[in-house]
């Protein structure tokens, strides 16, 4: 049986560090029981560049020390091909005044590309605009279509292409890995001694997940919260 | 610079000129305004020029309530300068006159203080933000505006850029996935 693996795209990593809770990690990982991994490209976002900026230099050493715990590993077999082509085929997907639209960038289709070569795999992506793509293509082009406000034209042909190419890809964000961490216990020491204790503190991570990057909408975050408290 | 770049720039310079010909108050609202236009080009053509005037008539905005009467000027002869330059298909002209309009803005953020960063990284995060809003992935923002992920992620989370939209999974079902690749029950 091939070991399980969990691919991270970098705006998860951003909205834990962000949030205080990227110490959730390593007990994520031994409940996982498989790999937590970041492909080169979302290294360098989170770790390489962030090093040369005074102002996130410590949050990149917080996502070294994971790495150096190997709480989270290196994925070298990105199918770089693969990734290219189908950046390509998301960003010739919509035209604005006749000229195409880049959307998304080769380094954040790495994760999704690895992930569909692996057998037992699943994403974390806080990021709207590919996960969007990838699960509702349509929700895509009518984003476009209210923000622009010049002629979008979608061509349907390819966005279809390219979403059937990735349906089989799991997606998860960090609000998700939040909840889980909380459900486990793991945050059990944070619950106020008062009234409605874990309502509060159910409240306050979700929140902070959003509030550092996570794109969640307040109705979604209702709705974890209901399930969290039954 | 390809005739369709030349023709988007000359029309932005134009009207920062119109704007400026007369100090008024209604200034800053207009250059608002020309602000957000210039935007939607930089999602269209990912052009470094237009990224470069898009930022820097942000940053006229910013600054341009107070700019003393000598800085105001040069900026309005500038950006004529710039105009006529770029008709001529002088480029070498043009960049060096863009390089002196950011240092007007600089300087007068020097004076102004207005922030603790830059008002020039704070144009790069704001129009990355409107990009973010128009449907740019962050990664395609923050690149296009020389920014780093965190900058971008830390600020835009705080706007409504990333509730704004329609999920197809449901939330608890998503959560019920996470569940099952974790095993958790």
């Amino acid at each position: 049986m091939s070991e399980k693996k969990l691919f991270f795209d970098a705006g998860p990593i951003i909205t834990l560090v962000m949030s205080r809770l990227s110490w959730i990690l390593p007990k994520l990982k031994e409940q996982f029981n498989g790999e937590f991994y970041i492909t080169p490209a979302v290294k360098y976002e989170l770790i390489d560049r962030p090093l040369t900026i005074s102002r996130f230099q410590f949050e990149a050493l917080q996502v070294l020390k994971l790495i150096r715990d190997g709480t989270l590993k290196i994925y070298d077999k990105v199918p770089q091909q693969q990734a290219t082509r189908l950046k390509n085929l998301a960003n010739s997907s919509f035209k604005l005044n006749n000229k195409s639209v880049d959307l998304i960038q080769a380094g954040e289709i790495e994760s999704v590309t690895s992930s569909l070569q692996e057998e037992d795999s699943a994403v974390v992506m806080d990021e709207r605009t590919l996960r969007l793509f990838i699960e509702n293509n349509k929700e895509m082009k009518s984003l476009l279509e209210r923000r622009f406000k010049r002629t979008v034209s979608a061509n349907s042909v390819k966005m279809n292409q390219f979403s059937q190419q990735l349906k089989d890809v799991k997606i998860i964000r960090s609000i998700e890995l939040i909840a889980l961490a909380y459900k486990l216990g793991f945050l059990k020491n944070y619950v106020p001694k008062k009234k409605n204790g874990n309502k509060l503190l159910i409240n306050s991570i979700l929140w902070a997940a959003k509030y550092n990057g996570c794109a969640v909408t307040p109705h979604e975050i209702e709705e974890i919260k209901n399930y969290l408290i039954k | 610079m390809k005739e369709v770049i030349k023709k988007e720039i000359l029309y932005d310079l134009r009207e920062a000129i119109k704007i400026l010909e007369k100090r008024e108050d209604k200034d800053f609202q207009e250059l608002k305004v020309l602000s957000n236009h210039a935007i939607e080009d930089v999602a269209a053509h990912k052009d470094l020029d237009v990224i470069s005037l898009t930022v820097l008539i942000y940053s006229i905005y910013k600054v341009v309530n107070c700019l003393n009467d000598q800085d105001y000027k040069d900026i309005l002869l500038l950006l004529e300068k710039s105009e006529n330059s770029l008709v001529r298909g002088n480029l070498g002209k043009y960049n060096s006159h863009i390089k002196k309009l950011f240092q007007i803005v600089e300087g007068c953020n020097a004076k102004v203080k207005e922030h603790l960063q830059d008002v020039m990284q704070a144009a790069k995060i704001k129009k990355g933000t409107i990009l973010l809003e128009k449907g740019l992935s962050i990664g395609q923002a923050a690149g296009l505006m020389g920014l780093s992920n965190w900058d971008l992620q830390q600020y835009a989370s705080k706007t409504n850029v990333f509730s704004n939209h329609h999920e197809a999974i449901p939330a608890v079902k998503r959560l019920q996935r996470a569940q099952k690749i974790f095993g958790v029950s």
